[in-house]
């Protein structure tokens, strides 16, 4: 265990409680599949963190403490997890406190990311929760001298038919259960539930409302003094000189701090700040070679960096005979663009670092600032505090680590670092431009019966655990190096995620050409690398089927064996009216369908779309999503998270490229940068989910885009017999037809 | 016929004659005002690609999507409230529906039109569709645009109601303004000038119609042909004179300009804003070559603007009013919004974000006779189109009041330019506020 | 240094601040309200929407010395959490947020069509709330939050 205990003397029930496992075994309810991944493993983040007390805890006056080491990034996970603990301990929402990633009281659960958290987090705070009862109940029937089942209990509250009651506080003492968790304890059937699986509002949202504090953009802290980092014009650029002294005398500035090419100031109040650091870039001289790649097109430029070839798939025979297509896909270099720009406050008090972060990541993050500090990772406290949606990994740690350079040379008080938006939009680790290849051979009843798809991608995770990947380090005057990436092996994957298909393909053979060295800074940007392998591949699943002659979704069908998948298509397809569907001018349909990292949720897509080539404009009339999660928790938080993420998609993919020339980014604001406004979103959006009660939880958060990508893609060419390959599918790109 | 008689006959000739001029006149007025209906035709001809690429060239050129495309979903469609000294006109749809677009047109209908302003079935169009401009192009370029414009989509979107001031919205009155100011002589180039130079010409005084803005007008909207691109006005903006009147502080290059045309910003010039940047929207999709030409054309008149000492060369941020300054207050009030509201973007100069924007002493509108573009521009801001990237700057209508806005202009007039002060600026500021 | 007085949210406030700071900032630092964020300080986001006479705004563009006595009005004036107003109940109801971070702004945009036009249609709106930017992709939510709201209000229409 990693994290400090602090009731280190708490008495153990182990003994008692032990005794009472041995009454229910109802068999095995692992709440996952046993895969080779997780044999033998406990299943979640049990199998990090085993002890019960360390997820849940009662108080003598019956609050409960949940603790998870995940982090509520607006997915809405505070409350999905607060419904699971809240069932199988069977106490209303209402009494839970749930207490989310931080180095001092929670376990260590990685990163908040993958759309992991509910099989993670989720399902060991199912497990430690129905345990927790089992023990409560075992204590009370022992206290009332009578079986277990002849109590009732209700919110927190144990009876016995005569009247006596004991509360879950009462029955515990103030003890904590020091017990390893045992998973094959049962857990609440969900016919029976009550809680999870149902509507319950996100505890967040009236605050968020009402301009309750809700995010660490709104800490505020006695003796808070603000930061503001001067980053560099260009990302090769070299400070020559800087006049310093001018700026730390402009009123309110306290400090103004170099180190290498970091600069910062520090001043007494925010707008003050502003204005200090501004004035600390015009006093700046740097030297700007250029650094950047000279041809900015996306397929010439992948295609020029040095990668590592890397099958991640070899099956059957190549070389079938039968008619061959090709056709190879680009993306882009695309942002994160949060709508509130990364913030963190840093306090150091005798040694002690305090950083209040919206990194998706609490305890990775220490590590690095420890290795950044050069402190021993005990010194410093990471606590997880609301920022806007990351989608990512964002510039959350980067300022993590500003704040914690800031606050050792201002120490004694809190200082808060807010990034410009401009800081934002040139310094986030960008989501990676990629090109796709892909060679595919029919035979003549038009099967597919070859298979070769090639992804090059540059890195989809440069998150700290490094000094070197906080791009404070990488400017300091002793420089850290960042990491030099690997990539994460498959299902996962990250520039292969999704490579392969979800199909049934006799004769396959897919190729993860990695990059790790790129010009520009890379790392996980919602959903990674399926964002463009389900685009490249749904897309020329189109392309094949009209090679074949055969309309799109039955030409899916017959390649897909798995009945889950078959009915996430057929159920898209049924509520958008595939069937039927008439073409009308200027309109057209498309349908994409994807299991993510082909073991989470299942996703079928069908849209129409509206397109007017003389502007270039595409509007999306309404969109159909069919989702298969596993057991549903919180069915409005899934269906949020969806049409989210078919919007988010739909604005990466009509809107989005980061552009460049040798030097600098050009894309600094939303005026150069443009997402998806009112007028474009979707007239209509409707997301059918299948609940498969019983089943593991799936991610779900990232589900939707990649078939949005693609189902637009086909939805065009549908319309007007543009086959569009090269994101985004922007307005200049739909006038001039290429 | 006794002697009473013939005594009574002069007064009864009076009116007999009277009577018949009055007929004569409307007769020779209805003979003037009354156009045929052309027939509808039900079937569209053929046309071929090329024809077609070059009417969407041409219609970009012609900047038609300007006026007739208000939602960019739907190309054409018409619906564009143009507000006129005469009333507010609204454009029609020109996509092929044969309801309520010209659907129904054929290539007579379609070149009646473009070159006399009259309607498929007659009625006269109101001039502010530049036909007067359009009427001397080619017919093989009107034939082009014809096809682009036929093989549209068609889109169901029946004409708006016009809200014209009596008696402008008689639509037979426009005959006799197109006496006036329709002139059918064919187009000229002139000697002496290149190709280059004269397609410039060509493309500019006609399909381009630069001079329906850029040159005034007359008291009844006709073109001041006397006073060629002198200025103009257009929504409630002033349009810069292109010639030796122009008041931009730094003088164009050829190159800027045709940069400016193309995408609507070139060094050390302000973007382009209100109704040009409508029209710079559509002369990137032109053929690069007719821009160029364009810009070689204007830029002849434009080099005739005197070299002018301004404060567009001096650096640094506007300066704090005089102490004598006779306006003071209103000075030190503009200045204050100046400093408080601008200067944060304004004085950084021009870089990648739009929070680092052009200097004030740099930018035309400060120069313009009148302070009604830099009016605009401070309340409604600069915006890109739907989804495009461009500069931004955001709009200040509801953040600052008429008195503020004013002395701003003032401040701005004087300390910003350095040049005469605006007469009317509280009526400008008034009047900009009415839609 | 000056000192400015503002009326937010119906009441009165002193304020000794720069005369450039900008209204955000002035509201969040030194009134404590959170409602207001900062998006990108350019105008181009709407997370700092407020009204200001009426009118909704960006905030971060609206220098403190500008404001004058024009009534500033945040989502802080429309109610609490015990006790939320009628658009506040409308986005609850809808559960219209994901991150949440645009939620207020979007709201103050929402305020000032409502005030003026109690009954907007879907197209109204849509065109109004354009100034605001979501990336979470919440849009189909607020309309209908908004939608909502508007269809509670009586047909004269009044404050939320």
């Amino acid at each position: 265990m990693t994290r400090a205990l602090e009731n280190p003397s708490r008495r153990r029930l182990l003994a008692a409680a032990g005794s009472l496992t041995m009454v229910f075994t109802i068999g095995p309810a692992w709440s996952q599949d046993e895969t080779p991944l997780n044999k033998g493993k406990l299943p979640g983040s049990l199998e990090k963190e085993p002890w019960l007390d360390a997820w849940i805890r009662i108080d003598a006056d019956n609050r409960v403490t949940v603790f998870t080491g995940k982090a509520e990034l607006g997915q809405g996970i505070k409350t999905a997890l607060l419904q699971v603990a809240a069932e199988e301990l069977q106490v209303a929402p209402g009494r839970i406190t749930l207490v989310t990633a931080d180095t001092a009281r929670t376990p260590n659960e990685g990163y908040t990311a993958g759309s992991h958290s509910m099989q993670d987090s989720g399902t060991a705070l199912r497990h430690a929760a129905a345990q927790m009862r089992t023990v409560l109940a075992g204590l009370a029937a022992r206290r009332f001298g009578i079986g277990a089942p002849a109590m009732t209990s209700r919110d927190g509250v144990f009876q016995a038919p005569d009247g006596r009651r004991a509360t879950y506080g009462e029955l515990l003492a103030g003890q904590q259960l020091h017990l390893k968790v045992d998973p094959s304890l049962p857990v609440r059937a969900p016919a029976g539930h009550t809680i999870a699986g149902k509507a319950l509002q996100r505890v967040d949202i009236p605050a968020k409302v009402t301009g309750g504090p809700a995010y660490v953009q709104d800490l505020r802290l006695p003796g808070m003094v603000h930061g503001r980092v001067v980053r560099p014009p260009t990302p090769g650029a070299r400070l020559l000189e800087v006049d310093m002294a001018a700026v730390a005398r402009l009123p309110g500035v306290l400090k103004v701090v170099r180190d290498g090419r970091f600069l910062a100031v520090i001043a007494d109040g925010e707008y003050r700040a502003v204005k200090a650091a501004a004035a600390l870039a015009r006093v700046a001289r740097w030297d700007l070679p250029p650094t950047l790649p000279a041809d900015t097109r996306p397929a010439p430029m992948v295609r020029a960096w040095p990668a590592k070839s890397n099958p991640i798939l070899e099956r059957g025979v190549p070389g079938s005979a039968g008619r061959s297509f090709t056709a190879s896909y680009t993306k882009p270099f695309q942002l994160h663009a949060s709508i509130g720009p990364s913030c963190a406050v840093a306090q150091l008090v005798k040694g002690q670092f305090t950083v209040w972060t919206h990194s998706q990541g609490v305890y990775p993050l220490r590590d690095a600032l420890a290795e950044l500090l050069g402190v021993d990772k005990a010194a410093i406290r990471c606590i997880h505090t609301e920022g806007s949606g990351c989608y990512g990994h964002n510039a959350a740690d980067d300022v993590a680590a500003d704040a914690v350079l800031l606050a050792r040379a201002w120490p004694g008080k809190p200082v808060r670092v807010q990034w410009m938006r401009e800081d934002e939009h040139g310094w986030e680790p960008f989501g990676p431009a990629m090109l796709t290849g892909v060679r595919a051979t029919l035979d003549g009843a038009g099967k597919i019966v070859d298979w070769q798809y090639d992804v090059w991608s540059p890195p989809h995770n440069t998150r700290p655990g490094k000094a070197g990947n906080l791009l404070a380090a990488t400017h300091l005057d002793k420089p850290f190096k960042p990491d030099t990436p690997t990539p994460s092996p498959q299902p996962e994957g990250s520039g292969d995620r999704n490579a392969i298909p979800y199909y049934v393909l006799p004769n396959a053979r897919v190729v993860h050409q990695f990059q790790d060295t790129i010009p520009l800074r890379s790392s996980a940007l919602r959903s990674l690398g399926a964002y463009c392998n389900v685009f490249s591949i749904e897309s020329f699943m189109d392309e094949l089927a009209q090679a074949a002659g055969v309309d799109p979704l039955a030409f899916r069908m017959r390649n897909l064996a798995d009945p889950r998948a078959v009915e996430v298509v057929r159920t898209a397809a049924k509520k958008f009216g595939w069937d039927g569907y008439r073409k009308t001018p200027r309109r057209g349909r498309g349908f994409a369908f994807a299991r993510y990292k082909n073991l989470a949720a299942f996703c079928a897509i069908a849209l129409e779309v509206e397109v007017a080539r003389e502007t270039g404009m595409v509007r999306i009339t309404r969109a159909v999503a069919a989702v298969d999660c596993g057991e549903v928790v919180n069915p409005d938080g899934v269906r949020n998270q969806i049409e989210g993420g078919i919007i988010q998609s739909a604005s990466w993919t009509l809107l989005e490229r980061v552009r460049f020339d040798e030097r600098q980014i050009l894309t600094r604001d939303w005026a150069q940068y443009p997402i998806l406004r009112f007028n474009q979103v979707p007239e209509r959006i409707e997301v059918d989910l299948i609940d498969r009660p019983g089943q593991p939880f799936l991610g779900t958060g990232e589900a939707s885009q990649g078939p949005t990508a693609a189902a637009i893609a086909n939805a065009i060419a549908d319309a007007c017999g543009l086959r569009l390959r090269d994101l985004p599918l922007d307005r200049a790109r739909l006038r001039a037809g290429r | 016929m006794d002697r009473a008689t013939r005594t009574r006959t002069p007064k009864r000739r009076t009116r007999l004659i009277v009577l018949a001029l009055i007929v004569v006149s409307a007769l020779i007025g209805w003979i003037i005002m009354w156009r045929p209906a052309i027939d509808a035709q039900a079937t569209l001809p053929a046309f071929d690609q090329a024809s077609i690429a070059r009417g969407q060239r041409l219609a970009a050129i012609g900047t038609c999507a300007a006026c007739h495309t208000v939602d960019p979903s739907r190309p054409y469609a018409g619906g564009r409230a143009l507000a006129t000294p005469f009333g507010t006109v609204h454009s029609t749809n020109i996509t092929p529906d044969a309801r309520t677009g010209i659907g129904q047109w054929s290539e007579a209908a379609f070149t009646r039109a473009m070159r006399e302003g009259v309607s498929r079935d007659g009625h006269l169009l109101y001039p502010a569709f530049p036909y007067d401009h359009y009427t001397h192009l080619a017919q093989d370029e009107i034939r082009s645009l014809y096809a682009y414009f036929m093989t549209r989509p068609a889109l169901d979107a029946p004409a708006q109601k016009n809200d014209m001031t009596f008696p402008f919205g008689l639509r037979p009155l426009v005959a006799f303004w197109n006496i006036l100011y329709l002139k059918r002589d064919p187009w000229q180039p002139s000697a002496g000038q290149s190709a280059e130079w004269n397609r410039g010409a060509y493309l500019s005084d006609n399909l381009a119609h630069c001079t329906a803005c850029h040159t005034p007008r007359t008291r009844l909207g006709g073109t001041d042909f006397k006073r060629h691109l002198d200025g103009g006005e257009a929504e409630g903006w002033y349009v810069p004179a292109l010639n030796e009147h122009n008041p931009s502080p730094i003088p164009w290059t050829r190159e800027h300009l045709a940069e400016y045309l193309r995408t609507g910003i070139a060094p050390d010039h302000a973007v382009a804003g209100g109704p040009m940047q409508a029209t710079v929207e559509n002369l990137r999709l032109a053929d690069p070559a007719d821009v160029e030409a364009i810009a070689t054309y204007i830029h002849s008149y434009l080099a005739k603007a005197p070299q002018r000492q301004t404060r567009a060369g001096m650096p640094g941020s506007l300066p704090v009013p005089a102490a004598d300054d006779p306006d003071l207050a209103r000075m030190q009030l503009g200045h204050a919004v100046y400093a408080n509201s601008c200067a944060r973007c304004h004085e950084v100069g021009r870089e990648a974000t739009s929070g680092a924007a052009l200097p004030l002493q740099k930018a035309v509108a400060l120069y313009d006779p009148d302070p009604r573009s830099l009016i605009h521009i401070v309340r409604d801001g600069i915006s890109p189109p739907d989804g495009e990237p461009a500069r931004w700057m955001p709009a200040f209508g509801a953040i600052l009041s008429d008195d503020q806005t004013g002395a701003l202009a003032a401040y701005l007039r004087r300390y910003g330019a350095g040049q005469p002060q605006w007469t009317h600026i509280e009526d400008a500021v008034k009047k900009a506020r009415q839609p | 240094m000056t000192t400015y007085h503002l009326r937010v949210n119906g009441r009165d406030h002193a304020v000794d601040t720069d005369p450039d700071t900008p209204l955000l900032y002035v509201l969040r630092n030194d009134l404590g309200l959170n409602g207001a964020k900062f998006g990108c300080g350019l105008g181009q986001c709407g997370a700092c929407t407020v009204t200001l006479g009426g009118e909704s705004v960006m905030s971060c563009l609206v220098p403190v010395s500008v404001v004058g006595e024009r009534p500033v009005g945040t989502v802080e004036g429309l109610g609490t959490a015990q006790a939320p107003g009628a658009l506040q109940q409308a986005f609850i109801a809808e559960q219209a947020a994901q991150c949440g971070y645009c939620i207020a702004g979007m709201m103050m945009r929402a305020q000032s069509l409502l005030e003026k036009n109690p009954k907007p249609s879907d197209a109204e709106i849509r065109k109004h709330m354009m100034p605001n930017l979501c990336r979470c992709g919440t849009h189909m939510r607020i309309l209908r939050a908004v939608r909502r709201a508007a269809d509670a209000l009586p047909a004269k229409g009044a404050k939320a």
